[in-house]
């Protein structure tokens, strides 16, 4: 066990940040904003080191540390932060994809800079006290806070319909998480009324659910699974995901797909399933074939799509269905799958529109329609995003191929039906992921763009590395998958 | 009754800094700035003398008919600060306007010692009168513009809507009287403590006492006036009436409600009935606020929407404490957010500069963002304060009204809150959009921050996000004076 006050830091560090990034000169706000992430996460990996490096599970668990800060002591709010195998995977992604979204050039470095950086090490305060949070209403604000930097990321630096997508996705948002609220609530009173303290400490809470009547748990339940659904998005709660996925700055997408999905993942984790374990098991049926409806549904919008940010946001949602079938199996290989598969999504999303926006920097009118040819011009830029796409249709040998493989192993048992279903949306995604590279990178008739303002060489030896770095840990995952599976 | 004067030092500082004001205000026609200093000083003395007197433990005076509490004089201090904010930050409106007439000031200070008085009566005769003293000047400074005919419009429908309620009042006060035999509070409390054969006519009286309340804090079905009243007075008046008279009425209408001991048996069915008239008002505030709200195109229009479903959410908290004395904390907690968050967007709206004050449309807001970031994000603070989002003292406002009525079984009311708050979160997003995604309307007003309701508007938005962050302060504060004993 380590000294109780270890975790705080990765929760001050970002505010720190935040701070910094008001008395830094405007044009180097990029290079600050790289080298603090950087130093974050450095110092995050060290933290985590001992559980993510462990050998096995019990030497896992030694690593474990738990932090109560008392907040408002007077109704029974703390802030209770908990660094386990499946948090610390989470906060070390968190800070990644900071890093990765610090690193695009674009338009959010010359108009207001500091309040773009300020708000992405917001971000990550927020994504990490969501991450790290045992107490439900410090995960509740925690969760709230993250729409706060969102709505102006994408309303400052937004492009076309910004305005409506980002009330959209604000609306279906909140809509999920004030249910969860109230269920929140409910539980803790219901829990005030048998124990007569109040406390919305997760440990406390699932004592006290054990002993009810599931069908009595039904609804809150039902407030909790709105929220996170809605977050991941599952099928019928996806109509805010497109809109605002492509109208975002590129930054934001990366957040939104890369990390701020997985807050529905990790509320699914640490949440749902322990709080309302034989509610769950009651709907397993449904939720398994929403999670495949997801899956194939997304994939067939990704075929359809002729924007590369729309294609990507819905193929986000089709493997984030393999995530939601993992955890519905309700069996702990399959949760595990699901952590491992989420580390995958999180590396190859965040990759993919990392590239994809390298692209965009070099040809202005991007679609899908027609072959563009830039392969031959860039060869590097697309060598890089060839890979990425390989990772992304679960190539054997990177991770999300050990994550989906266990997936479907796990819920065969459950749904046979469903699970061929989802096996095919593995087919579905080599589909669309293959059109997009190679109506992107092949063809004929490419030349480079002569006006100026546009970028014309191949991508620089700080993108390359920041590539490699991402690549190696997906293929050394694909690999070594035992790294990710230890259990939770 | 010499004898009280130590602890009703406030209120004789207030009497008689009204006196002086007024006074001033005759003797110097022509120019406003000695009654606004008057104004301003008897508020500092009647402001200190209070905080120097919140520790005094409760006592009645005045052979019963008044009450004097750390909690009345919590509420005269804190009326006291805001009329300070709100005379310095609408001086520069009120010359903008035309208006600077010395006897806004003294209007000003009737208006605050009638709605502290209310506070402290204990005695249905004093709250009558308190209530009148509050009203009518409330009714003058709302038609206080007096070539623009909304606001005349405004101030006849106050006027007219608020004499008749007075009406009711007073009937409701002659049924309780008949069936009781005195109009003092707590001689009414000990008559309700036993069955009784006048249960009826009691009840009768009880409730049109209440309905009367539900009027003055704009409670669905008895909003209509709201909007129209906010539009069409003075920017500060709004601002004050939002503020003072809201916390005037919302506590004095707990204190009324809670004159029937509804722990005793004997009063069970009535307690249902009474639960149910307060149940629908609440669900219907919330319903019309919100649904309404989006629909706003004035800025004062829709703030006086969203304060109706706010008065939805403070009945939440008055239904989850009835009968439990304890859980009416949330309906203080919750009002001294309220105030906070609304002071500030007053003094904010004040700042505008188009050509008449009444058209200050949402759409003078676009492009916000590119000629003053830090005004977009005062108004962002409050607005995300409105609806309740974390690390904002909205957050802890409807923290408390939610658990007080989850605690009291009403969960399906609480969900159409919690979906109500959805509604209305649309609303107060659509500013900040237009603020931060629009480019500068040509049309869209002026924003001109002057120096004292800039100071007003910074300190709000401090205090509601260090609320919102640290509440602990607060809430063990407003716990330790009770509303009602």
């Amino acid at each position: 066990m380590e000294t109780s006050s270890s975790l705080s830091f990765l929760l001050t560090l970002p505010l720190i940040g935040v701070l910094i990034a008001w008395v830094m000169p405007k044009a180097v706000q990029r290079l600050y904003a790289i080298f603090g992430s950087a130093l974050i996460l450095a110092l995050t990996v060290y933290e985590t080191s001992g559980l993510l490096f462990a050998k096995s599970a019990d030497l896992a668990k030694t690593f474990v540390v738990d932090q109560k800060l008392s907040w408002v002591p007077e109704i029974g709010f703390s802030l209770s932060l908990r660094l386990d195998s499946v948090s610390a995977w989470f906060v070390v992604l968190n800070t990644l994809v900071a890093l990765v979204a610090f690193s695009l050039r674009g338009v959010w470095y010359r108009k207001y800079p500091r309040l773009f950086t300020s708000f992405g090490f917001f971000l990550v305060f927020a994504l990490n006290a969501a991450f790290l949070s045992t107490d439900l209403i410090t995960f509740y604000l925690a969760y709230e806070a993250v729409f706060i930097p969102m709505i102006f990321m994408v309303g400052i630096w937004g492009e076309n319909q910004k305005a409506a997508s980002v009330l959209r996705f604000f609306i279906m948002s909140f809509l999920g998480s004030i249910l969860m609220l109230v269920s929140i609530f409910y539980l803790v009173y219901l829990n005030h009324e048998a124990s007569g303290v109040y406390s919305a400490q997760i440990t406390d809470l699932i004592h006290f659910t054990a002993t009810q009547d599931p069908v009595k748990l039904c609804w809150p339940f039902m407030g909790f699974f709105a929220a996170f659904a809605i977050k991941v998005p599952l099928v019928p709660f996806h109509g805010w995901l497109k809109d605002v996925y492509t109208n975002a700055p590129m930054p934001g997408t990366i957040w939104m797909s890369g990390i701020l999905s997985k807050l529905g993942v990790i509320g699914m984790i640490r949440f749902v399933l322990p709080l309302f374990p034989q509610t769950a098991a009651m709907h397993q049926g449904w939720l398994v074939t929403l999670a495949a409806i997801s899956i194939v549904y997304a994939a067939l919008l990704a075929i359809r799509s002729n924007d590369g940010k729309s294609l990507l946001a819905y193929s986000s949602i089709s493997h984030l269905g393999f995530v939601m079938l993992g955890i519905f199996s309700l069996k702990s290989n399959g949760i595990t799958a699901a952590i491992l598969l989420s580390v995958g999504h999180t590396l190859v999303s965040a990759l993919l529109f990392f590239l994809y926006h390298q692209v965009e920097e070099r040809q202005a009118e991007l679609n899908l329609e027609s072959p563009h040819g830039l392969a031959p011009l860039y060869p590097v830029l697309f060598v890089s995003l060839f890979v990425s796409v390989l990772a992304s249709v679960s190539l054997p040998g990177t991770l999300n191929f050990g994550g989906e493989f266990l997936v479907l192993l796990n819920a065969y048992p459950v749904s046979a039906l469903c699970t061929i279903l989802s096996g095919l949306g593995v087919i579905l995604g080599a589909v669309y992921m293959l059109k997009f590279y190679q109506q992107l990178g092949l063809g004929s008739d490419a030349q480079k763009p002569t006006s100026s303002g546009v970028i014309t060489k191949d991508i620089g030896a700080y993108d390359l590395v920041l590539v490699l770095m991402l690549l190696s840990v997906i293929v050394y995952g694909g690999l070594q998958p035992a790294m990710f599976l230890k259990g939770n | 009754m010499i004898d009280h004067l130590d602890v009703m030092m406030p209120w004789a500082l207030l009497s008689g800094g009204i006196l002086i004001t007024l006074l001033v205000s005759v003797i110097r026609v022509d120019t406003k700035r000695p009654a606004q200093i008057s104004a301003v000083i008897t508020l500092l003395a009647t402001l200190i003398s209070c905080l120097g007197l919140l520790q005094v433990p409760a006592e009645t005076v005045f052979s019963g008919i008044v009450e004097i509490s750390p909690l009345t004089h919590f509420i005269l201090a804190l009326f006291s600060a805001i009329g300070i904010l709100f005379i310095l930050g609408g001086d520069r409106y009120l010359n903008k306007e035309g208006l600077h007439l010395s006897d806004y000031y003294h209007l000003l200070l009737i208006l605050i010692l009638g709605a502290s008085a209310l506070t402290c009566s204990k005695d249905l005769v004093v709250t009558f009168i308190s209530l009148e003293v509050m009203s009518l000047p409330a009714y003058t400074l709302t038609g206080f513009r007096r070539n623009d005919s909304r606001s005349n419009e405004a101030a006849i429908k106050y006027y007219i809507l608020g004499g008749a309620i007075g009406a009711v009042f007073l009937l409701g006060t002659s049924f309780m009287f008949g069936a009781t035999g005195s109009t003092n509070l707590n001689t009414i409390f000990t008559w309700s403590q036993s069955g009784h054969s006048d249960m009826v006519i009691f009840g009768m009286g009880h409730l049109l006492i209440l309905i009367a309340f539900m009027f003055k804090v704009a409670a669905a079905p008895f909003h209509f006036w709201k909007p129209d009243v906010y539009e069409g007075a003075p920017t500060p008046v709004t601002g004050i009436m939002a503020t003072v008279v809201t916390t005037a009425a919302f506590v004095t209408l707990v204190r009324l409600i809670h004159i029937v001991d509804f722990n005793n048996p004997s009063w069970a069915t009535y307690a249902v009935t009474v639960k149910h008239v307060i149940r629908w008002m609440a669900a219907l505030s919330l319903i019309v606020g919100s649904a309404v709200i989006i629909t706003q195109k004035n800025l004062k229009r829709m703030l006086a929407y969203s304060s109706i479903s706010h008065t939805g959410y403070l009945l939440l908290g008055v239904l989850g404490s009835l009968g439990k004395g304890e859980e009416i904390q949330s309906v203080m907690i919750y009002l001294f957010g309220y105030t906070l968050m609304t002071s500030g967007i007053f003094a904010l709206m004040s700042q505008s500069e188009p050509k008449a004050d009444t058209g200050i449309e949402l759409i003078d807001l676009t492009g916000l963002m590119k000629r003053s970031p830090i005004q977009t994000m005062l108004w962002s603070i409050f607005f995300f304060s409105m609806a309740g989002m974390p690390f904002t003292v909205g957050f802890f406002t409807k923290y408390f009204v939610f658990m007080s009525s989850i605690g009291s079984g009403e969960t399906p009311l609480v969900v159409l809150a919690a979906l109500c708050t959805v509604v209305s979160a649309y609303a107060y997003m659509r500013p900040i959009a237009l603020m931060v995604m629009r480019d500068a309307d040509p049309t869209a007003a002026n924003w001109n921050s002057g120096f004292w309701s800039q100071i007003v508007a910074v300190a709000a938005a401090a205090g509601v996000v260090f609320l919102g962050v640290m509440p602990n302060a607060m809430i063990q504060y407003l716990k330790g004076i009770p509303l009602i004993h």
